[in-house]
C-alpha cells in the first residue's frame, strides 16, 4: 500500500511551508530515516524524514513551491502502485506533478491537475485585463494582481508584472489568497516568506489601500540575488517599522563597576553554586525585566488605536544567525531568576543558530533587546520591531574617565541606545525609563533580591 | 534537352507541308456471316448477356432514383447515379478484348464500363483463380454475403453475383461494397480484375491512366492501359496533356538508349465515348471545334495516335477496333486513340430534364437501341431463338432484384459503423507503411555502380557541416548543402528500389532547375529519370497512376506556384485515392515543390496552406541539410503522398545545427516532428520554412539588446504535426510567435496559432502572434523586405502584441487598429 507524505504543520500559526530542497527524485529508493525533502517556514528550516521504506512514486510539488500544511507532498510505495488518489486537488496552487507512470496499474495516473486553473476571484480592478498566464501565476502565488502595474499591450497585466509584485513581496498564503486578491490593499505580510496571512488580512481590514510600488527597472551588469524568506521578513518588518512608526533614540551610559564585580565573583566561585556563564546580556535582560514593570507603556504593543500593556515581561532577544536576524522570545522574564534567564537565553540562541526553532517562539515579545556591543558599536539606532513600543540597543564596553575628588579616574562604562515609539512614549517618559534602567544596572546586585 | 539532338537552322527553316493520314470513320462493315467465323454462339450470347445486365443494373438505379422503387422493392438512394443507358455496346465491346493484365480506368459515368469489364474477366479467369480472388478480397466479406444469401450453380455464377453485389453495395455506400462504400457510384472499381479507379472529375482518369501505362512501360509489365472518357473530357487540359505526354518523342527515340532498353511507345489507348454531350453542352456544334474526337490524334504525333472512329452501337465493331488497337500497343506502337460513337439515352443525372435536346432525337436513339438491335441481328442470323433471349432476360432481372434486396438490407449490407469504429475513416487516411523497395524481385536498372556516379564522388569530398573546427564558415564550393541532403536519399533509393522514377520539367540534363539532380543523369537510364513536358497536370496525375499500380515516384513542379496548374491532380487525386479505395491503394509519391524568391508575384509563393488543407496529403518543409536528408529518406521509405516543400533562398545552406554535421549514412527523421533549433526561456518562435534563419537573427537581437531569450522551433513538418514540443515550450515561455513566408491570411501559421491558443490558453501571457508575409502579390526582389517577414518584424510583434520592449520603436505595424483596417480591406 502506497504511503502518502504530507506537509507537516510546524506550529499553530503556520499556514504553509516552502519546499527548499528535494533529496529524492521520483523512482529513487527510500529507506526509513532518509531525508525526503527540506522545507522552511518564514523563520525555521526542517528536514522531513521518511517513516516508511519503498520507492518514491510521485512528487506533487517542486522546490520553491509554497505548500499548504497537511497537503499531500509525495507518495512512497512499490513501483507500479496506483497513487492517483493522493494527488492534491485541482484548486491547490503550484502543483507540479512529477510522477512515475504506473504501467501495471489499470487506473489512470493522476490527472495533470496543475493545468486546471482555480476559479479566479472577480478582478476587482475595473481595468485589470490580465493574461491567462499572469492570472494563473497570481493565483498560484497569491498575488493581488489588481495592484500590478500593467506593462503589457493595451494595459494588459502580463506575467512580468505579477513577477514584479512577487519580487516586491506582495504574496498571500494559500489560505488568505482568495480574500486577498482583489482586495486592492497593500498589506504587509507577516507570514511565511513575508506572505500575507489571514491574520494580516483581518488586521488590515480597515486600513486604506495603498498603491503598489512600481517595479524597479532592471539594469544589467550586476547580479540579482533573490532574497531569502527571512531576509524578506526582515526587510518588510524593518521598512514597516521605519516608515510606519515615529521613533527616536535616546542614549545614556552607565558605570559597569557593580556588574563587573559580580561577574568576577561568579567567574571565581560560581561553579561551586551551580551558577556559570552569566553574560552581560543576561544581566541586562534580567534588570530590564524588573524595571519594565514600572513602565507599562514601554512593555507594550501599539495596536490600532490602542496600547496593549503586558502584565509580564516578554523579552525579544535579537540573535544574529547565518540566515539573518532572528528574534526569539524569552517569555515571562520578570518571573525568572537570572540563572533561569541565562540558561533559557542560551537555548533560544542555539535553536535559532540551528534553524530549528519553533515558529511559535518567534513572536509575542513585549520588548526587545539587541546587543551588538561585541562588534565595537558605540551607539546606534535600534529599529523597533512592530508592534512593540520600544527596543533597547546594547553597545560596547568602553573605558571612560571622570573626575573623582579632583582626580581623573578611569572607569568601565557601557552606552545604551533606547528607541521608543513617539506615538506611545514621549521624550520624558522614555528618558525616565532609561534613567531608571541605568540606575538599576549600576546597582544591579541589589536587584538580585527581587 | 539532349545534346544528341542538334537543332540546325537549315532544318528549322526547311520548306514543306505537314501531311496527315486519313482517319477512318465508322469503316467497319463485316457481315454476321463473316463474324460467325470469329465468335461462337456462346460468345454472341455473352455479349448480349453483358449488355443486358448493364441495362438492367442502370434501369434499376434509375427507377430507384426517380421512383424509389424497382420491381416492387422500395428504396431511397440519396447518392449520385450518372447513368449510361444506351452506351452498353461500347462498354461491352471494349471489355471483350481485355484480360486481367490490362488496366482500365473509367469515366465518372462508369457503371457500364465496370460491369462489362467484370463480366468479361469472370469469363476469362479459371474457377480457381476466381474463387481465390473472391476469397482474398476484403477478407472474403463480399463473398460471404453472396455465398450465404444467394444460390449460385457454379463458380462463374457465384462470381457474377459477387461482382454485381459488390458494385451495387458500393453504389449504395455499404461496407460490403468494393471500397467499403467510401468510393460510391462514381468510384467503384475492382483491382483484381484490372479494373482501376473511375473518376468523378471529368477527364480525371486521363493522366492517371497515363501513369499506369508509364508503370507498365518502365517496369516491363505485360498488358495495356485503357483510359476511358467522354467527348466532354476532351476539353480538359489534363486529358490533352496526357495525349501529349504519352506521345512524346523521347519514349521511342531516347529511352531505348541505343538498344540497351526498350524503345516501345506508351501502351495506352485513350478511348473516348463520344455521346455528343458533356453534361448538356453539345461538343459537336457547340462547345468544341473538332467535329469528331478522332481528329485530335492528328495533333499529337505523326501517327495521329492511330486514331479511328467506330460505331459504338455495334459491339462487334467496337471489338474489332479495340482488338486492332491492342495489337498495336503490344507491338510498341502506342499511344492510340479510339473515338466510339454512342449515345446516352438517360439524362446526365436523374435531375436532367433534357432541356438541351429534343424528344425526337432521344426517341430516334431509343429506337436504335444497341441491345435490341443486336438481339434482332442474332435471331435473324439464327444464332439463337427469341425464347433463349427471353430466358436470359428473365434470369438477369431476377438476379438484379435479388442483388438489390441484398444490397439495401441494413443487416447484411451495413454502412460503416462510425459509432462502434469512430476511427474507421481516420485509419485509412494514410497507409503509414514503410516499404524499402516496392519490388524486391529484381535489380534496379542503373548505368553504373553507385560509387562511380559523378555526384556521389563529388559529395564524398564535401564538408558536412557549415563551420570548421575553428568556427570559420566552410567555403561554398566545399560545403555539403541542402541540395546534397536531398540528393543522397534519392540516389540511394534509385539503386535500392527498381520501381523508383523521377521526372519533371528540366530534370535530366539540367539537373533540376535548382541543381538538386545535378550530375545524376550519368547514372540513371532515361526511362527512370526524364524531362517531362510542361504539363503539371500530367506530371502529377501520371505519378498518381504510377503509384497506384505499385511504383514509387518523385515528381517535381519546379516552383510551388505551379501547383495551381496541377490542382485537381494534387488535391483530388493524389490526396484521396488511398482513402477512397478504403486503404486498398497506396500512394508512394514525393511531390517536390520549391518556394521561390526574387522572381515576383507568380514565382515566390509559399503554398503550404493549400496542401495542408486537403485531407490525405503529408506536407513537409525542411530547411537544413540534415533535415532535408532525414525527411526525404522518410518520405521515400513511406507509402503516403508527401508534398515536399523546398526553399530557393537556402539551397546553398550548410548544416549549422548538428555539431557532427549531416550523418553520412542513412537516417530518417519522422514526418511530423518539429525540432528545437535554439533553446530559450522567455519567448517561443515557431517557424515554417526558410523564415527560421530570420527568426534566429531576431533571437540574437532579443538576447543582446533586451536580454530576452527566445526559443526557436523549426516546424519541419506541417502535416502531420506533433504539437507536444510546442506546448511544452509555450508552457515555459507563455509567449509565441508563429512565422513563415506564406501570406498570413488563412495560412498554416494561423491554423497553428488557433491550435496553440486552444491547447495552451491558460499558459499564454499574450495571444499567439503570426508573423507572415503581407496579403499582397510578392513585389520585386528589391522591395521584398516590405513583404516577407524580416528579423525586426519579430521584435515589432513582441513589442506591440506581447510585451513592450523598453525604448523600442517598431518599424512594421502590428497594432490592432492596423489589423482591423487590413482585414476590412482584404489586404
Amino acid at each position: 500500500m502506497a504511503e502518502v507524505v504530507i506537509m507537516p504543520r510546524q506550529g499553530q500559526s503556520v499556514e504553509s511551508c516552502i519546499i527548499s530542497k528535494w533529496n529524492k527524485k521520483v523512482g529513487d529508493p527510500v529507506a526509513v530515516g532518509d531525508v525526503l525533502f527540506s522545507y522552511e517556514t518564514d523563520k525555521s528550516a526542517f528536514d522531513e524524514e521518511s517513516k516508511v521504506a519503498g520507492t518514491m512514486l510521485a512528487i506533487f510539488f517542486g522546490e520553491g513551491d509554497d505548500v499548504p500544511c497537511l497537503t499531500n507532498v509525495c507518495v512512497i510505495g512499490k513501483p507500479g502502485e496506483d497513487f492517483a488518489q493522493f494527488a492534491p486537488k485541482a484548486d491547490e496552487p503550484a502543483v507540479k506533478a512529477e510522477e512515475v507512470a504506473a504501467p501495471a496499474a489499470p487506473a489512470a495516473p493522476a490527472a495533470p491537475v496543475a493545468e486546471t486553473a482555480a476559479p479566479a476571484a472577480a478582478p476587482a480592478g475595473k481595468d485589470a485585463f490580465i493574461s491567462p498566464r499572469a492570472r494563473n501565476l497570481a493565483m498560484a502565488q497569491g498575488v493581488d494582481y489588481t495592484q500590478a502595474t500593467a506593462t503589457g499591450p493595451n494595459g494588459r497585466i502580463i506575467e512580468r508584472d505579477v513577477q514584479a509584485l512577487i519580487a516586491a513581496g506582495a504574496q498571500a498564503t494559500f489560505a488568505a489568497r482568495d480574500a486577498y486578491i482583489g482586495s486592492g490593499k497593500n498589506i504587509q505580510g507577516t507570514g511565511l516568506g513575508g506572505r500575507i496571512t489571514t491574520a494580516d488580512l483581518a488586521a488590515a481590514a480597515a486600513a486604506p489601500a495603498a498603491a503598489a510600488a512600481a517595479p524597479a527597472a532592471e539594469e544589467a551588469e550586476y547580479v540579482d540575488v533573490p532574497m531569502s524568506n527571512i531576509r524578506k521578513v526582515i526587510a518588510k518588518s524593518m521598512t514597516a517599522s521605519l516608515t510606519g512608526i515615529p521613533q527616536l533614540t535616546y542614549n545614556m551610559a552607565y558605570d559597569m563597576a557593580n556588574i563587573n564585580a559580580y561577574r568576577a565573583l561568579v567567574k571565581a566561585n560560581g561553579e561551586a553554586f551551580g551558577v556559570k556563564g552569566i553574560t552581560i546580556n543576561d544581566i541586562i535582560i534580567f534588570v530590564a525585566s524588573r524595571v519594565l514593570l514600572n513602565h507599562p507603556d514601554v512593555n507594550a504593543n501599539c495596536l490600532d488605536n490602542k496600547i496593549r500593556r503586558f502584565n509580564h515581561v516578554h523579552i525579544g532577544i535579537a540573535v544574529d544567525t547565518e540566515r539573518g536576524l532572528m528574534v526569539p522570545t524569552l517569555r515571562n522574564a520578570d518571573l525568572k531568576s537570572l540563572a533561569q534567564i541565562s540558561k533559557e537565553a542560551k537555548e533560544l540562541a542555539t535553536a535559532c543558530q540551528k534553524g530549528d526553532i519553533s515558529p511559535d517562539k518567534l513572536s509575542g515579545a513585549s520588548f526587545t533587546i539587541s546587543n551588538i556591543g561585541s562588534l565595537g558599536v558605540q551607539s546606534f539606532t535600534p529599529v523597533i520591531n512592530p508592534p512593540q513600543t520600544a527596543i533597547l540597543g546594547v553597545n560596547t564596553i568602553e573605558t571612560r574617565f571622570r573626575v573623582v575628588d579632583g582626580e581623573i579616574k578611569p572607569y568601565s562604562a557601557m552606552n545604551l541606545s533606547l528607541t521608543t515609539d513617539h506615538r506611545v512614549l514621549d521624550g520624558a517618559p522614555s528618558s525616565r525609563f532609561l534613567k531608571e534602567l541605568v540606575n538599576a544596572l549600576e546597582n544591579f546586585s541589589i536587584l538580585l533580591a527581587k | 534537352m539532349p545534346k544528341s539532338q542538334y537543332i540546325s537552322t537549315e532544318k528549322a527553316f526547311e520548306k514543306g507541308f505537314i501531311h496527315f493520314n486519313d482517319i477512318p470513320v465508322c469503316q467497319y462493315n463485316k457481315t454476321l456471316a463473316e463474324e460467325k467465323k470469329l465468335y461462337k454462339k456462346a460468345d454472341f450470347l455473352r455479349i448480349y448477356h453483358d449488355m443486358r445486365t448493364i441495362r438492367e443494373f442502370e434501369t434499376m438505379l434509375n427507377e430507384v432514383k426517380t421512383k424509389s422503387v424497382y420491381n416492387g422493392v422500395e428504396y431511397h438512394n440519396p447518392g449520385p447515379a450518372h447513368l449510361s443507358i444506351g452506351q452498353e455496346a461500347s462498354a461491352v465491346g471494349e471489355a471483350y478484348c481485355l484480360d486481367i493484365n490490362d488496366y482500365s480506368f473509367g469515366s465518372h459515368r462508369s457503371h457500364g464500363e465496370i460491369i462489362a469489364r467484370g463480366l468479361s474477366s469472370i469469363e476469362k479467369l479459371s474457377d480457381k483463380e476466381l474463387y481465390d480472388i473472391m476469397k482474398d478480397f476484403l477478407g472474403g466479406a463480399i463473398l460471404n454475403v453472396v455465398e450465404k444469401h444467394m444460390k449460385s450453380d457454379n463458380v462463374k455464377e457465384l462470381a457474377k453475383n459477387f461482382f454485381l453485389y459488390g458494385a451495387l453495395a458500393e453504389v449504395f455506400a455499404r461496407t460490403t461494397g468494393f471500397n467499403k462504400g467510401l468510393g460510391g457510384s462514381m468510384h467503384a472499381f475492382f483491382i483484381p480484375f484490372g479494373l482501376m479507379p473511375n473518376n468523378a472529375i471529368v477527364g480525371g482518369s486521363g493522366p492517371i491512366a497515363l501513369g499506369a501505362a508509364l508503370y507498365k512501360r518502365v517496369n516491363h509489365k505485360p498488358g495495356i492501359v485503357i483510359a476511358n472518357s467522354g467527348d466532354g473530357a476532351c476539353g480538359r487540359g489534363p486529358v490533352l496533356e496526357s495525349f501529349n505526354f504519352a506521345s512524346m518523342d523521347q519514349i521511342t527515340k531516347l529511352w531505348g538508349m541505343d538498344g540497351k532498353y526498350s524503345d516501345a511507345g506508351m501502351p495506352i489507348l485513350f478511348n473516348i465515348f463520344d455521346n455528343f454531350y458533356g453534361m448538356g453542352g453539345q461538343t459537336r456544334g457547340e462547345t468544341m471545334g473538332f467535329d469528331m474526337p478522332a481528329r485530335l490524334g492528328a495533333g499529337f504525333n505523326p501517327d495521329g495516335m492511330h486514331a479511328e472512329r467506330v460505331n459504338g452501337y455495334d459491339p462487334l465493331a467496337v471489338i474489332d477496333a479495340v482488338s486492332r488497337k491492342k495489337e498495336l500497343l503490344l507491338a510498341g506502337k502506342g499511344p492510340a486513340l479510339l473515338d466510339v460513337v454512342t449515345y446516352r439515352i438517360s439524362g446526365h443525372s436523374p435531375s436532367d430534364s433534357s432541356t438541351y435536346r429534343t424528344p425526337e432525337e432521344i426517341e430516334e436513339w431509343k429506337k436504335a437501341n444497341p441491345i435490341e438491335a443486336f438481339k434482332k441481328k442474332l435471331i435473324a442470323g439464327k444464332v439463337a431463338s427469341a425464347a433463349e433471349f427471353d430466358a436470359l432476360d428473365e434470369m438477369i432481372v431476377n438476379r438484379m432484384t435479388e442483388i438489390m434486396k441484398l444490397s439495401i438490407n441494413d443487416e447484411i449490407s451495413p454502412r460503416m459503423d462510425m459509432e462502434k469504429h469512430p476511427d474507421a475513416i481516420e485509419s485509412i487516411m494514410f497507409s503509414n507503411q514503410k516499404i524499402h523497395s516496392m519490388d524486391t524481385t529484381r535489380e534496379a536498372e542503373m548505368l553504373m555502380p553507385k560509387e562511380e556516379c559523378p555526384r556521389v564522388k563529388e559529395i564524398a569530398n564535401k564538408v558536412r557541416k557549415a563551420f570548421d573546427e575553428n568556427g570559420k564558415p566552410v567555403s561554398k564550393m566545399k560545403l555539403y548543402n541542402i541540395r546534397d541532403g536531398l540528393f543522397e536519399p534519392i540516389i540511394d533509393k534509385f539503386y535500392d528500389d527498381p520501381t523508383l522514377i523521377a521526372y519533371g520539367e528540366d530534370n535530366r540534363d539540367w539537373g533540376g532547375a535548382f541543381g538538386v539532380y545535378k550530375k545524376m543523369t550519368e547514372a540513371i537510364p532515361y526511362h527512370r529519370f526524364f524531362n517531362a513536358p510542361i504539363s503539371e497536370s500530367a506530371i502529377v496525375g501520371s505519378a498518381v497512376g504510377y503509384a497506384m499500380c505499385g511504383g514509387r515516384v518523385i515528381v517535381e513542379l519546379m516552383y510551388a506556384d505551379f501547383m495551381g496548374c496541377a490542382g485537381d491532380e494534387i488535391f483530388n487525386q493524389m490526396a484521396k485515392w488511398q482513402s477512397m479505395s478504403a486503404g486498398i491503394l497506396k500512394m508512394p509519391i514525393v511531390l517536390r515543390v520549391s518556394v521561390g524568391s526574387k522572381y515576383g508575384a507568380q514565382h515566390s509563393q509559399d503554398w503550404t496552406a493549400l496542401t495542408a488543407h486537403i485531407p490525405g496529403l503529408k506536407v513537409v518543409f525542411p530547411v537544413t541539410p540534415a533535415d532535408a536528408k532525414g525527411l526525404m529518406t522518410s518520405a521515400l521509405e513511406g507509402t503516403d503522398p508527401v508534398v515536399f516543400f523546398e526553399s530557393q533562398r537556402i539551397y546553398d545552406k550548410g548544416e549549422e545545427f548538428r555539431p557532427d554535421g549531416v550523418p553520412a549514412g542513412t537516417f530518417e527523421i519522422a514526418i511530423g516532428e518539429p525540432d528545437i533549433k535554439r533553446e530559450g526561456k522567455d519567448v517561443t518562435i515557431l517557424t515554417i520554412g526558410a523564415t527560421l534563419y530570420r527568426a534566429l537573427e531576431a533571437a540574437k537581437i532579443l538576447q543582446e539588446k533586451y536580454n530576452i531569450s527566445a526559443e526557436v522551433i523549426d516546424a519541419r513538418s506541417i502535416v502531420p504535426f506533433n504539437y507536444e514540443k510546442v506546448i511544452e515550450s509555450v508552457k515555459k515561455t507563455g509567449k509565441i510567435i508563429i512565422a513563415g513566408d506564406a501570406c498570413e491570411r488563412n495560412s498554416v501559421m494561423k491554423d497553428m496559432a488557433a491550435t496553440i491558443t486552444s491547447l495552451c490558453f491558460d499558459y499564454l501571457d499574450a495571444p499567439p502572434v503570426v508573423v507572415g508575409s503581407r496579403n499582397w502579390i510578392t513585389p520585386c526582389f528589391e522591395m521584398e523586405k516590405y513583404f516577407f517577414p524580416q528579423p525586426e518584424w519579430f521584435l515589432d510583434a513582441i513589442h506591440t502584441k506581447i510585451m513592450p520592449l523598453p525604448g523600442y520603436t517598431p518599424t512594421a505595424n502590428f497594432t490592432e487598429t492596423e489589423q482591423i483596417r487590413r482585414c476590412k480591406l482584404g489586404v
